[in-house]
């Protein structure tokens, strides 16, 4: 092979070789991480190659000591920052440490930065461009992993392509709507397995499938015919709650406001049982809307919890609160679609109204009151 | 705060189900207990999301490390100048020593560092020398035909040096031979051997030859022919033994390792004679000596590679170490795209992870640029093993073509 050539030419030029270390030989590599989750980017430049471009190697004994790197830190954060550049249509993205120190490839040690991403607008960054060490060696690549809600990819920039676009608008739309239907998916099964909000939808909903007749007793009218008022009334509870907690659940989702969350939980307890008790003595008045909107303001930050821990390493929390407040709001008119007609029908029976409702109220007052107690003592 | 951390949730997830009650996190009793199952499920499902994609997960930033510890020896060309060399010869001299060290060394980020002079200099400004450097660098990073246009108009050129232009030559027939096509390294060794007679062009002469159906006669007239030449002259011996060994491993003739080991008797840091010495001694069982033959050579893929396989067949205690390093080398390889050890990746894929399919596909690729006996084996022990026929039809076809017969072929074994 080409050994031919240059035992030729060892004619001219006889060279003394010293064996390296074991490290691998390969071209080289820069190694950088995007985690569009995270807004983080991590940078790995190998020391052999910034050897290159820095004057790490300051007794100039031929070896890199901890120290000699250690000193040279400085020097390399600007090197990253003069050829490494995240940026997004409005401008370019700043980068903080997180971490610094070694890490390792399988051709040696390498100097790694962890760094936080901040665009101008807080939104993802669209492209990376890197212009390191290709002067010096135009086999230089770097190997670039991004991870976003899709997953990850790996990519590699050279010399004659140095910018890679870390977004298409194709995989964007993908993602918000993969993203949108994750979290859609979640509000309902929130709903519908948070007993709490069932339990304070029930009470409010109780007082709608009687007739009206035995709410405002004297007059009559009769059965079948105050339908349309009892669903107006069922809508304006329903309506007024899904107001109030969608606001505050933004509010708390967006971080604008954060309550802790056991204080919120013993609240959201004793709303029901405050609502169960309303309903046989009205203390905070017939209008059963104002009461549904003053709680589903608590609610919405009970909500938000549970979103918290979703989204904790999400991007886009608007669309995640969107998906997840519109499930919520599915999961809660699946549950008055299901139980209202089988409750109305119930409202016929005078055993329903006499017995079945207070017996309900009665109940979930009390297992609210017992909530109500073990999230107040675990404060 | 509204936020229960992924932390607490999972120091939950391990513990709750046994003591729901007395959890000692104060956020997450006030949760219900079915709203902590399902945070739990779906904080189990972000993670599995994250975890299942982690194709390039690299070592963790290692922030406390020892001031004393010498990290990595910088070789003394590492410190690269950012002056060019101003004279042509002193660019050739600089360039040719990138070339000698990516050689010996198996380091190809000599190879940039040649390159690099190369795209800064004028090209109104290349001699004959530079372009023969240059040529001999694109062959290195098998950029083939590049490399065969300016070998050749190299030698067209008018009133050029002879050496220069034997050496132009003496490239290009080692191109064509390397790629198969001997008619075209004949024609060069047949002009090499009028214009510099000697060892190195009936060294030239004798390898196609033996490629060609005439590897016997080759082999006795080239022995007889390095016994009458000085042995004062040793790169041509070292050549001429080196093609020795070539014709004989060829033949089955066990005199193969004794001129392989004369060669690197003469130059130690000859790779490439190292790793056909150490593949011969892989195919006779002799795992212990290519264990010693690659003792300090772990860091050249080529000879990694057949010192894993060694130290596997061996059982060796530290064979897992050394795969699952050139596991990383290679996905690192795959990542980068560009592919130059082909050779070494097939040959891995097939004798250490047993994937034929896999093996197949670079040994097929590599046999398109390479088709040395050691690529051609490659390919018909991969073909064999994935059980492609027409794969093996066709490479059969194709030696037979050229009377080419080797020993250390697959169905001369069988």
């Amino acid at each position: 092979m080409m050994a031919a050539l240059l035992r030729l030419t060892s004619v001219f030029t006889a060279l003394l070789v010293f064996a390296l270390p074991v490290w691998a030989h390969k071209a080289s590599d820069s190694f950088i991480y995007v985690d569009q989750t995270k807004s983080q980017i991590r940078i790995d430049l190998a020391l052999r190659d910034l050897a290159l471009v820095l004057p790490l190697d300051s007794n100039g004994d031929g070896q890199l000591t901890g120290a000699e790197v250690r000193t040279g830190r400085e020097a390399i954060t600007r090197l990253v920052d003069q050829g490494v550049t995240l940026s997004n249509t409005s401008g370019i993205c700043q980068l903080t440490g997180r971490q610094w120190g070694l890490s390792r490839h399988s051709d040696g040690p390498y100097a790694a930065g962890l760094y936080q991403v901040a665009c101008p607008d807080s939104l993802a960054p669209e492209s990376l461009k890197y212009s390191l060490l290709f002067e010096q060696d135009p086999l230089h690549r770097a190997l670039v992993s991004v991870t976003d809600s899709q997953g990850e990819r790996l990519s590699v920039l050279a010399p004659d392509d140095q910018t890679l676009t870390l977004i298409n608008s194709a995989t964007t739309l993908g993602n918000s709507l993969k993203l949108f239907g994750t979290f859609l998916s979640e509000g309902i099964i929130h709903l519908l397995i948070g007993l709490d909000h069932i339990l304070f939808l029930l009470v409010l909903m109780l007082p709608a499938t009687l007739p009206l007749k035995t709410r405002r007793s004297g007059k009559h009218s009769g059965r079948g015919h105050d339908l349309k008022p009892r669903l107006l009334e069922l809508v304006g509870v329903v309506t007024a709650f899904t107001v109030a907690h969608s606001f505050t659940l933004a509010l708390a989702a967006l971080e604008i406001v954060t309550l802790p969350i056991a204080w919120v939980e013993t609240v959201i307890a004793l709303s029901i049982a405050v609502a169960a008790l309303n309903v046989f003595w009205p203390i905070l008045g017939r209008k059963t809307w104002k009461l549904a909107f003053g709680f589903g303001l608590i609610h919405g930050f009970g909500f938000a919890s549970v979103l918290g821990n979703l989204t904790s390493g999400v991007s886009q929390t608007v669309v995640a609160l969107a998906g997840f407040n519109l499930g919520v709001e599915l999961g809660q008119l699946v549950l008055l679609v299901v139980l209202f007609p089988l409750l109305y029908l119930c409202g016929r029976f005078r055993i329903y109204e006499r017995a079945a409702v207070p017996a309900m109220l009665l109940m979930a007052g009390a297992l609210s009151l017992y909530w109500v107690a073990e999230r107040a003592t675990a404060i | 705060m509204t936020r229960t951390t992924n932390r607490h949730t999972t120091t939950c997830f391990e513990s709750c189900g046994l003591r729901r009650q007395s959890d000692s996190d104060p956020w997450l009793t006030a949760l219900n207990p079915a709203l902590r199952r399902r945070a739990f499920s779906i904080v189990a499902l972000v993670t599995a999301l994250t975890l299942e994609t982690a194709l390039a997960a690299p070592a963790a930033i290692e922030t406390e490390f020892d001031d004393q510890e010498v990290l990595i020896s910088l070789p003394s060309e590492a410190i690269a100048p950012d002056t060019l060399p101003e004279t042509a010869p002193a660019l050739a001299e600089r360039a040719q020593k990138y070339l000698v060290q990516a050689r010996s060394q198996g380091d190809p980020r000599y190879l940039g560092y040649a390159q690099a002079l190369f795209e800064r200099w004028p090209e109104n400004r290349m001699t004959d020398r530079l372009r023969i450097l240059r040529a001999t660098l694109n062959q290195s990073l098998h950029r083939f035909e590049p490399a065969r246009e300016e070998l050749t108009a190299v030698i067209n050129t008018p009133n050029i040096n002879q050496r220069l232009s034997s050496q132009a030559r003496l490239t290009l027939a080692n191109l064509e031979l390397v790629q198969g096509h001997y008619k075209s390294a004949h024609s060069h060794c047949q002009q090499l051997a009028n214009e510099f007679p000697g060892l190195i062009a009936a060294s030239c002469l004798a390898q196609v030859e033996a490629r060609t159906g005439k590897a016997q006669t080759a082999y006795q007239s080239l022995l007889a022919l390095t016994r009458r030449s000085p042995a004062s002259d040793s790169t041509s011996q070292t050549w001429a033994l080196g093609t020795l060994a070539d014709i004989a491993a060829q033949l089955g003739r066990p005199e193969a390792e004794q001129h392989w080991r004369q060669v690197l008797t003469l130059a130690p840091d000859d790779l490439y004679t190292r790793a056909q010495l150490a593949d011969w001694l892989l195919e006779r069982g002799e795992n212990e000596a290519v264990i010693k033959l690659t003792e300090t050579y772990e860091q050249v893929d080529s000879l990694a590679v057949l010192r894993a396989i060694a130290m596997k067949r061996h059982n060796h205690t530290d064979a897992g170490r050394l795969s699952a390093k050139l596991e990383e080398r290679f996905s690192e390889a795959r990542w980068r795209g560009t592919l130059l050890h082909q050779r070494d990746l097939a040959r891995y894929a097939l004798d250490i992870e047993g994937e034929a399919d896999t093996a197949l596909t670079h040994a097929l690729a590599n046999w398109q640029d390479q088709r040395e006996p050691l690529d051609t084996r490659l390919l018909l022990r991969a073909a064999q093993s994935a059980g492609n026929d027409s794969v093996q039809a066709d490479v059969r076809s194709w030696l037979d073509q050229h009377d080419q017969r080797d020993a250390r072929y697959p169905e001369v074994r069988s």
